[in-house]
C-alpha cells in the first residue's frame, strides 16, 4: 500500500547558497519502520516534509517522490490528506480545536464524511488510544504526552497507510515519550502501516526501528539495521554514535561481535564476559567551604486554599558552585518548586534564606539575582537581534564596562556569531545557550533551569554540559530540573528526587544513581552487577578493557 | 453540572428555551408574568448551583432591585394618583412606585436566567448550534476558544520568565507600560510562530479541499421531541392569551389590569409550564431514581 521511493532529490530553499538536501535517495518499504537520524540542522524535517505536497516547502528541487510508483504530485491533494499522516515536534501547535472529541473529528469533517461514518471514526480512535476518560475535556486540561497522543490519533483517524513523525517526543517526559513510541509500533506491526521517523533520543526509538538512515549535511545513507548502523558510525567515528544507547555505545567499544541495543541485551553481554567486579573510587573532594545561596526548610505550598499540598515538608539547600539535578515524575512538584524558589509565589509555611537573609512573602527575582529559565527559552526574547537582548539585560543590572560583560557572556555561551540574527530564528540548542547569556548578564548568583535539554541533540547536549560546567567552576549555582538522568549523571555534583512535594532522597551523583533500580542511567542498569556504581557509559568500557588487559 | 437533567438536553431544546421564556418576560410588562417568571428562575438557580451560590446571587440582584424600584418614581411623575410631593416640588405617584417594582422584577428574573443559561450553554454547545447552519464558522468558534486563552496564559509565562531579568517596575509606571508591551509583543511573535504551526497540521489533515461537514456529540432524541413539543404547546397558548388582550396591564395614567376568564388563566398556567420545564424536568428524573432506588 504504501511504497516510499525517493529519488535523488535535491532540494534548495530561495536566498541559500547551500541545497538542504543532496541527491537524496530512499527506498521505504510497506509496512517497515524507518528511522531517520541526525544532527540539529541536518535536513531531516525538509526530507519529511516532501513526503506531502501541502508541506512542501518553497523552493527550487528535482528528482522525485514516488508513492507506489506514482509520482507524489500527481497524487491528489485529498488522498494525500487521507493517506499520509503527519505528526509534528510541538504538541500544542498541532491541535487546532479546543475539545478532544473536536480534534479527533477535524480532518474527517475537513474531508466532508458524513456524520455516523464520524461517529464511528471518532469512537474507534477514541478507545484505540485511550482517550475515552478525556473524550469531553478541553485540549489545554491534557498532559503534554496526552496531547501527542491525540495528535496522533486525530492523524490516525483519516486511517493513513503512512505516518511521518518530526521528532514527536523531544518535548515529552521519557515515560511519556516511551508510551507514544510504544503506540506507533503497536499501529505499525498491528496494522502494518508505514512509519517514518525522526529522533534525538534514541535509547528507546532505536529497538523499535526495522531500519535506520544517517543524514549528514543533507546526504542521506542507505538504510541499515539499527545494529549495523550503529556498528558503522563507530567504525566512521561520526559525532551521531554519541546518540546512540548506551548499550550499543558499550558493545561498539569494546568490539562485540554483536551489538547490545537494549540495557537488558547489554547486561547478558557484560554477565557472559565473566568480569571481575570493581568499585569504582571518586578522588575525594577537596574540603572547600562551601557557602550556601539558597536554604529552604519546611516549605509548605499550595495553589488553592481547598486543593492539596503540592510541596510538603520540602528541605532543599544549594551551594556556590555546585550544578544540582533535581529528578522526580510529572506532578511531583519541579516546577512549582522552582517559582517558590524564584519568588513568584510564597509558600504558607516554611523558611526560606537567601544569601543568609531570610525572605517573607513575594520576593523579586531580580534583586535577589536569582536567575530563572522556564521550560521555553523564548520567553526572554524581545528586542530584533540577540545582541539587542544582551545589551537589555546588562543595561537593567547596570554597573561599569557593559560591552565588555556582554563580550565575555557570548564568548562563554559561544553564541558570538549570532548577535545580529533574530533569536526566533535560532535552533533550539541555540536559543538556549542566548537565553542562558541574557539570563547570565543580570549576574545572578544561581540559575535555576527548568528542562533545558528538552529537544537538543546529543552533540549539543554535551556542549551545553560543558558550558554549565565553566559557569559552575565561576562561582554560580546551578539547579537544574530534568527528567534527562544521562544529563545528570554525567554533569551534576548532586543529584535529588522529588516525590510528592518533597526531596526524598538527596545525595552525590553517583551515590545517588547507583542506589537506585529503576531511576537511574541505562549504563548503571548494563553494569550494576559487575560495577555496583559505574554510571557513566565511558566508566564501563574503561573498566571493562583494563579487566581484559590484567587478564 | 452534570447534575442538571436540562443540561443534558439537546442544545437546540436549551437555546429555544431561554429565548422563549426570555422573550415573554421582557416583553409582557405585567406583574403575574414576572412573579412566575421570577419565582420559576429562582427556582432553576437554586438547583443548578445550590443555596450557598443563590445567597451570593441575592446579595447581588437585590441592590439591584432595590435601586430600580426607588430611581423610577423619583425620576418619573407620570402617573395621576400623587403620594406626597417630593422637596423640589416633583410628584411622587402611586404609577410611577408599581412600574418601578414591576420593571425591576422583571431585570431580576432576567439576571437570573441568564445566570442559568450561562451554566447550561457552555461554548461547545454554541459551537454545535453555529456548526449546525455554517460549519465554518464553528470551526473558527472553536479556534479562537482554544487560542484566546492560550494568548492570555503565555502572556503570563512571559512575564513570570521575565521577573529575573529585568527589575520590578512597579514604581515607575512608564517603564512599566514598556515592559508590558514588549512582554506582549513577545507573545504576539510567538502566536504567529504558533500559527504557522496550526496551519501546517490544518493542511496536512486536509482543510480547504471541499465543503466541510460538523461533527457533534449531541443527538436529538425521544426526550428532545416530547420537550420540544411541550415548549411549542405552552409558547403558543400563552402568546394566544397574550393577543387576546385577556392578559394585559397598564400603568399610566392610572392602572388598569386585564386577567380573567379562563384564557387568561390557560395562558398563565402554559407560561408558568415554559418557565418551570428545567425544574419539572429535574423533579421528574429525581423521582425516577429513587424509585429505582428504592427497588435495590
Amino acid at each position: 500500500m504504501a511504497n516510499i521511493k525517493i529519488e535523488n532529490l535535491t532540494f534548495t530553499y530561495p536566498g541559500a547558497s547551500q541545497p538542504a538536501l543532496k541527491s537524496v535517495s530512499l527506498d521505504v518499504k510497506e509496512g517497515e519502520l524507518l528511522l531517520v537520524i541526525g544532527r540539529s540542522g541536518c535536513g531531516k524535517s525538509t526530507l519529511l516534509r516532501h513526503l506531502k505536497t501541502a508541506l512542501t516547502p518553497h523552493g527550487s528541487s528535482e528528482g522525485s517522490v514516488l508513492v507506489n510508483g506514482t509520482r507524489l504530485s500527481d497524487i491528489p491533494e485529498r488522498e494525500q490528506a487521507e493517506r499520509i499522516g503527519f505528526v509534528f515536534q510541538h504538541p500544542d501547535d498541532q491541535i487546532v480545536t479546543d475539545k478532544v472529541w473536536h480534534e479527533l473529528a477535524f480532518g474527517l469533517e475537513s474531508l466532508g464524511m458524513d456524520a455516523a461514518g464520524m461517529r464511528l471514526r471518532v469512537a474507534e480512535m477514541a478507545s484505540y488510544f485511550g482517550l475515552e476518560n478525556v473524550f469531553y475535556k478541553n485540549v489545554s486540561e491534557l498532559s503534554g504526552g496526552q496531547k501527542q497522543l491525540l495528535n496522533l490519533a486525530s492523524v490516525m483517524a483519516l486511517s493513513p497507510d503512512l505516518i511521518v513523525l518530526d521528532e514527536p517526543t523531544s518535548q515529552l517526559d521519557p515515560i511519556a515519550a516511551f508510551n507514544f513510541l510504544t503506540t506507533v509500533k503497536k499501529l505499525n506491526t498491528e496494522l502494518g502501516i508505514t512509519v517514518i521517523l525522526t529522533e534525538h533520543r534514541l535509547e528507546e526509538a532505536l529497538p523499535f526501528a526495522d531500519k535506520v538512515a544517517v543524514m549528514e549535511n543533507g546526504s542521506i545513507t542507505v538504510p541499515d539495521t539499527p545494529r549495523n548502523t550503529a556498528r558503522n558510525l563507530y567504525a566512521s567515528h561520526s559525532p551521531m554514535f554519541a546518540a546512540m544507547p548506551a548499550a550499543a555505545k558499550l558493545s561498539c567499544e569494546l568490539g562485540m561481535d554483536n551489538v547490545a541495543l537494549t540495557p537488558g541485551e547489554g547486561r547478558g553481554m557484560l554477565l557472559s564476559m565473566g568480569l571481575a567486579p570493581k568499585l569504582i573510587s571518586d578522588k575525594p573532594e577537596k574540603a572547600n567551604v562551601k557557602e550556601p545561596v539558597i536554604e529552604a526548610s519546611e516549605l509548605y505550598f499550595r495553589y488553592e486554599k481547598d486543593e492539596p499540598d503540592i510541596l510538603k515538608k520540602l528541605d532543599f539547600d544549594i551551594y556556590a558552585g555546585e550544578i544540582y539535578g533535581l529528578v522526580g515524575g510529572n506532578g511531583a512538584g519541579k516546577s512549582t518548586l522552582l517559582s517558590v524558589l524564584s519568588g513568584a509565589r510564597t509558600p504558607y509555611r516554611g523558611k526560606i534564606i537567601i544569601g543568609g537573609q531570610r525572605k517573607k512573602g513575594r520576593f523579586s527575582a531580580f534583586e535577589e539575582r536569582i536567575g530563572m529559565l522556564s521550560q521555553d527559552p523564548r520567553t526572554v526574547f524581545s528586542g530584533n537581534t540577540v545582541g539587542e537582548d544582551l545589551k537589555t539585560a546588562a543595561m537593567n543590572r547596570g554597573g561599569e564596562d557593559v560591552e565588555k560583560r556582554i563580550a565575555d557572556a557570548a564568548r562563554l555561551m559561544d553564541i558570538e556569531d549570532l548577535l545580529d540574527r533574530n533569536p526566533f530564528d535560532l535552533s533550539g540548542g541555540e536559543q538556549q545557550r542566548t537565553a542562558i547569556a541574557i539570563v547570565m548578564l543580570t549576574q545572578p548568583r544561581v540559575l535555576l533551569l527548568d528542562e533545558p535539554t528538552k529537544g537538543m541533540d546529543a552533540a549539543v547536549k554535551a556542549a551545553f554540559g560543558e558550558k554549565l560546567c565553566e559557569l559552575r567552576n565561576g562561582g554560580t549555582a546551578i539547579l537544574i530540573v530534568t527528567h534527562d538522568t544521562e544529563f545528570c549523571a554525567e554533569f551534576a555534583d548532586r543529584v535529588g528526587m522529588m516525590f510528592d512535594g518533597s526531596i526524598v532522597t538527596e545525595n552525590a551523583t553517583r551515590e545517588f544513581f547507583c542506589r537506585n533500580t529503576f531511576y537511574t542511567t541505562a549504563a548503571n542498569r548494563i553494569a550494576r552487577d559487575v560495577y555496583m556504581n559505574a554510571i557513566l557509559t565511558e566508566e564501563v568500557a574503561g573498566l571493562v578493557r583494563e579487566d581484559k588487559q590484567r587478564r | 453540572m452534570q447534575k442538571d437533567s436540562f443540561y443534558t438536553v439537546n442544545p437546540a431544546v436549551n437555546i429555544c428555551f431561554f429565548a422563549a421564556v426570555m422573550l415573554i418576560t421582557t416583553f409582557v410588562l405585567h406583574p403575574v408574568i414576572v412573579g412566575v417568571s421570577l419565582a420559576a428562575a429562582c427556582a432553576y438557580t437554586l438547583m443548578l448551583k445550590g443555596r450557598k451560590a443563590f445567597v451570593y446571587m441575592l446579595a447581588f440582584v437585590v441592590p439591584v432591585v432595590l435601586a430600580v424600584s426607588v430611581i423610577n418614581p423619583l425620576f418619573n411623575h407620570e402617573g395621576v394618583t400623587v403620594l406626597f410631593y417630593l422637596w423640589n416640588g416633583n410628584a411622587m405617584t402611586y404609577e410611577a412606585v408599581i412600574y418601578g417594582c414591576v420593571s425591576a422584577c422583571m431585570f431580576a428574573a432576567l439576571i437570573m436566567w441568564f445566570f442559568c443559561l450561562n451554566c447550561v450553554m457552555t461554548s461547545d454547545k454554541y459551537v454545535y448550534l453555529f456548526g449546525r447552519i455554517i460549519p465554518t464558522l464553528s470551526l473558527v468558534f472553536s479556534m479562537v476558544l482554544r487560542f484566546v486563552p492560550g494568548i492570555i496564559s503565555r502572556i503570563r509565562e512571559v512575564s513570570q520568565a521575565r521577573r529575573s531579568i529585568s527589575p520590578d517596575f512597579g514604581k515607575n509606571p512608564i517603564k512599566g507600560i514598556r515592559h508590558g508591551l514588549s512582554t506582549v509583543s513577545v507573545t504576539v511573535t510567538w502566536a504567529l510562530e504558533k500559527a504557522v504551526n496550526v496551519s501546517d497540521s490544518m493542511k496536512s489533515r486536509g482543510y480547504g479541499l471541499g465543503r466541510r461537514t460538523s461533527f457533534s456529540v449531541f443527538s436529538f432524541d425521544k426526550r428532545d421531541c416530547a420537550l420540544s413539543a411541550i415548549m411549542l404547546v405552552c409558547f403558543a397558548a400563552c402568546v394566544a392569551a397574550l393577543a387576546s388582550k385577556t392578559i394585559s396591564f397598564r400603568f399610566y395614567p392610572s392602572i388598569k389590569q386585564t386577567f380573567a376568564g379562563w384564557a387568561a388563566y390557560g395562558g398563565c398556567a402554559a407560561f408558568a409550564v415554559l418557565c418551570a420545564l428545567p425544574v419539572l424536568l429535574n423533579i421528574k428524573e429525581n423521582i425516577a431514581w429513587r424509585i429505582l432506588k428504592s427497588r435495590i
